[in-house]
């Protein structure tokens, strides 16, 4: 519990990677579903959730009831990296004799519900909401229920009853991923409304088209739509249920099945299969390979930053990047700490602050104050002993902490030892100063040797590259091993910053598929690159993967 | 001579209400029917602990499953047929699944009345006579089915003070008392009722009456029956009913219920593997049962060959062949 952005983003990485552990070593399992629910069971868990591990059964822990049990490995996964138990068991997953049973089972430490017979969990958690009722306890209890299971009449039977009851205690996260296990759910049951035609890769992004949630307003809930594979949109919108008084709340998370993996996303048969073993390590390939973009708005207009924020919100960037300049490190003044906190109220997506300025040990907290989500200080700037008092104040306050290099600077060796702990380390692919600059072209080969360097070193962060980057070399970026993107002109100081960013990311998503065909011939050679891409049968992937493996002859 | 004639579901309310004072932990559910399972006395005196969920027989038992998770004795009421009948699923998965460790299932006690074909006038579609076989082959559950009210307001006490699901069947009608005040109930002991060494009588529900009848009727010809209330069906007694065969040769049993997994396929599963003699069963033959005014129940059950003169014809021929 407690966690920041980053270190949820982190662990839901890496229960995802156990998912495929698992489930690979079962041969069976549901990664789908484990997946669209991942970054909303990471923020319950990471973030919100009062557990003990050591004492499993405390009483005033809070509850986490998967009402959607077959996604159990996802649940398993998440207790492992929540420390209730080693995460090599997952690998015991539906084993005879494990605790991991193919549904969630009480013997396994933190499991609260068996769930897998659908739409029983509601009502189940209503029951342990009542008890808390009737006891005066303050825990909450948060259940995670599937689109698919919300065809079964018992979920609104109990939606009734939550609300006859006022439980303000608790709140409900619908997994609604669209996908149920013989097709599309509004196909099978529409819970929006009938899908019409083939058009379904497009359909979840529509916004107007959900109505799930009014069905559950007319419950008398509270009801909040989200993104669920949003972490800064999770944590918002449950910090909000946590305020409600006197009704459930019940939070529509719109997800993708089989998230963060290509070839799963919205694809039906990945309901309930397990992948192959020689597919595994190009999954968990490919679950290194999340990618951000972070768009800078100091390369919009000075005058009017609020305007670049709420761009950068519309065109669905992943993080808002904030160049500080004090006038002294660099050049050039751009705002300080009071604009960033005049900016926070905007939007809740997390803010990068990058301080190219002196002294930042001096100045950081000020800028944990005004809301940064992450902060990153100049190696140039600090030695062992700033460093790790800056380390100190993000760590304590849940910040995020980053490190830039100049283009001159390397790594230096006092920064080892803090490489474990870094959620981000910025490359600077130009001077700092001034925004429309020119990609500096020896920074790939840099990144490159860096992000070398820091995989020996125990990083579990991000690179971020900073500093002319655009369409024309964001790929190769990615390849050298960046995983953030910060765009100034390019994506700022274009006249549609959505377009633009969607458009970085098909750049940086051909260069991911790129590197996952090399690593599936390296790995298994034509054979291998074949079997990978035929598994890539939803939307132009499949085009694309075959093209690509065409230019490097694989095929 | 007349009987004196006592409701079960009367016996049951007031029980909760005496266990709800000792008891905090206690919470009944409802599901619109509260006032027919007599336990709006429990809510009417402790609101806080009492919910009736409305006509959700999948959500009453789920909730009273949340709610046993939480360390309640949570007791779940409604008619027999729309809880084991319309809630196997919820009952197996939520109730009876769930274990820690030493403590199998949740503390959920399933307490239903009208049971049987004793409902009447409802008609077959409402008489539940599948509910032993049904509660029966889920691990973990047990069955009793009360003879009268005194075993109904002992059983109701012995239950709440006895961890796991527990399955308790009570019937629609008025019944005689077959026993006394003082009357010790253990789960998994029968209860001899009176003894005889001719023929062994196993019944539960309002068939022990008719079991005593019948074992006085035959005592006028000269036949000593031996008649057990099985009320525990599940636990069964079976050292009790080993004994039984062994010293009386012959088994009749007799219940409200399909002929099929009921009390009857019990004690032959019991027999045939510890001393077998042969049994005559008594019940439904698998079939449904139909409408009958409150006054014509006992023609009722004559047509389904569920009575004391069944019981009777049975003994004889169990006796015929007895070992």
């Amino acid at each position: 519990m407690g966690l920041n952005y980053y270190q949820i983003k982190k662990n839901v990485r890496k229960a995802r990677k156990l998912v495929i552990k698992g489930t690979t070593a079962a041969g069976s399992g549901h990664p789908g579903g484990s997946f669209s629910m991942a970054e909303i069971i990471g923020c319950i868990l990471y973030k919100f959730l009062k557990y003990d591990p050591k004492n499993p059964l405390w009483e005033d822990r809070d509850r986490l009831v998967l009402s959607k049990g077959h996604a159990s490995p996802g649940l398993f996964s998440n207790l492992a990296v929540a420390g209730y138990f080693d995460e090599s068991e997952v690998e015991d997953l539906r084993k005879l004799g494990s605790r991991l049973q193919g549904h969630p089972d009480l013997r396994c430490p933190g499991v609260e519900f068996c769930g897998g017979s659908l739409g029983i969990g509601l009502s189940f958690s209503i029951g342990g909401a009542l008890a808390a009722k009737i006891d005066g306890k303050k825990h909450h209890i948060f259940t995670i229920i599937g689109d698919g299971e919300s065809n079964e009449g018992q979920v609104w039977e109990a939606a009734m009853t939550a609300s006859k009851y006022k439980l303000d205690n608790l709140t409900v996260i619908l997994d609604r991923n669209f996908i149920q296990q013989d097709s599309y759910t509004e196909r099978i049951m529409p819970l929006d409304e009938e899908l019409i035609g083939d058009d379904i890769s497009e359909m979840w992004k529509d916004a107007g088209r959900w109505k799930v949630g009014d069905k559950w307003r007319s419950f008398g809930w509270n009801v909040t739509e989200i993104d669920g594979h949003r972490i800064e949109q999770i944590i918002s919108a449950i910090d909000s249920t946590l305020q409600t008084k006197g009704t459930p709340s019940m939070i529509v998370a719109r997800t993708i099945k089989g998230k963060a993996v290509e070839h799963m996303e919205d694809n039906p048969k990945w309901h309930g299969v397990a992948p192959k073993p020689e597919i595994a390590p190009l999954i968990d390939l490919e679950l290194d390979c999340q990618f951000m973009i972070a768009p800078s708005i100091i390369a919009g207009d000075m005058t009017n930053l609020e305007t670049e924020v709420r761009k950068a919100v519309h065109g669905r960037a992943d993080y808002i990047h904030l160049d500080v300049m004090d006038g002294v490190f660099v050049p050039n003044t751009t705002f300080d700490h009071t604009k960033i906190k005049e900016l926070r109220p905007i939007t809740e997506i997390p803010f990068d602050a990058h301080l190219m300025i002196n002294e930042p040990v001096k100045h950081v907290q000020n800028y944990v104050d005004a809301g940064s989500d992450i902060i990153t200080v100049h190696a140039e700037v600090c030695n062992e002993s700033s460093f790790g008092e800056i380390r100190d104040i993000l760590k304590s306050n849940k910040v995020g902490l980053g490190l830039a290099l100049n283009p001159q600077t390397d790594l230096p060796s006092w920064s080892y030892k803090f490489i474990p702990e870094l959620d981000q380390l910025i490359v600077m692919s130009v001077v700092p100063g001034k925004s429309g600059q020119k990609y500096i072209e020896t920074t790939h080969e840099k990144t490159r040797k860096l992000a070398k360097t820091l995989s020996d070193k125990k990083f579990e962060g991000f690179i971020e590259a900073d500093g002319g980057v655009d369409l024309s070399n964001a790929g190769a970026c990615f390849s050298d091993g960046a995983r953030v993107f910060v765009g100034g002109s390019a994506i700022i100081g274009q006249p549609d910053v959505r377009n633009t960013i969607s458009n970085f990311r098909k750049k940086i998503l051909h260069a991911r598929r790129k590197l996952l065909i090399n690593k599936a011939y390296e790995l298994g050679g034509t054979d291998l690159v074949n079997k990978w891409i035929d598994l890539h049968i939803i939307g132009e992937k499949k085009n694309e993967l075959i093209q690509i493996a065409k230019e490097a002859s694989y095929v | 001579m007349m009987v004196e004639l006592k409701d079960m579901r009367t016996a049951y309310g007031q029980t909760l209400i005496d266990i709800g004072e000792e008891n905090p932990n206690v919470v009944v559910l409802g599901a619109d029917t509260t006032d027919s399972l007599k336990t709006i006395g429990f809510g009417k005196r402790f609101p806080n602990r009492f919910f009736n969920v409305g006509i959700a027989e999948a959500n009453l038992v789920s909730i009273a499953a949340g709610l046993a998770n939480e360390g309640k004795v949570a007791f779940a009421s409604t008619y027999a047929i729309f809880l084991p009948g319309r809630c196997v699923d919820q009952i197996r998965n939520a109730i009876a699944y769930p274990s820690r460790g030493d403590k199998k299932g949740l503390d959920v006690k399933m307490v239903v009345s009208h049971g049987g074909l004793t409902v009447g006038a409802d008609g077959g579609s409402h008489q539940q006579i599948e509910d032993i076989a049904i509660m029966r082959a889920i691990p973990n559950v047990k069955v009793l089915i009360p003879a009268d009210s005194i075993a109904v307001s002992k059983l109701t006490w012995i239950i709440s003070q006895t961890y796991g699901p527990i399955y308790m069947r009570m019937a629609r009608p008025k019944t005689p008392l077959v026993h006394q005040e003082s009357q010790d109930f253990k789960i998994g002991k029968g209860i001899i009722v009176c003894d005889g060494s001719d023929c062994t009588i196993a019944a539960c529900g309002i068939t022990v009456k008719m079991a005593i009848d019948a074992a006085e009727s035959l005592k006028q010809e000269g036949t000593s029956c031996r008649v057990i209330d099985l009320f525990s069906v599940k636990p069964i007694d079976s050292i009790l009913l080993e004994k039984a065969a062994r010293e009386t040769g012959c088994i009749v049993t007799c219940e409200e219920h399909n002929i099929m997994g009921g009390l009857g396929s019990a004690v032959a599963e019991v027999v045939s593997e510890s001393y077998p003699v042969p049994i005559k069963r008594i019940g439904v033959q698998d079939k449904f049962g139909e409408s009958a005014r409150d006054n014509e129940i006992p023609l009722l059950l004559k047509k389904f060959n569920i009575s004391s003169v069944n019981i009777v014809e049975k003994v004889k021929e169990a006796r015929s062949v007895a070992r």
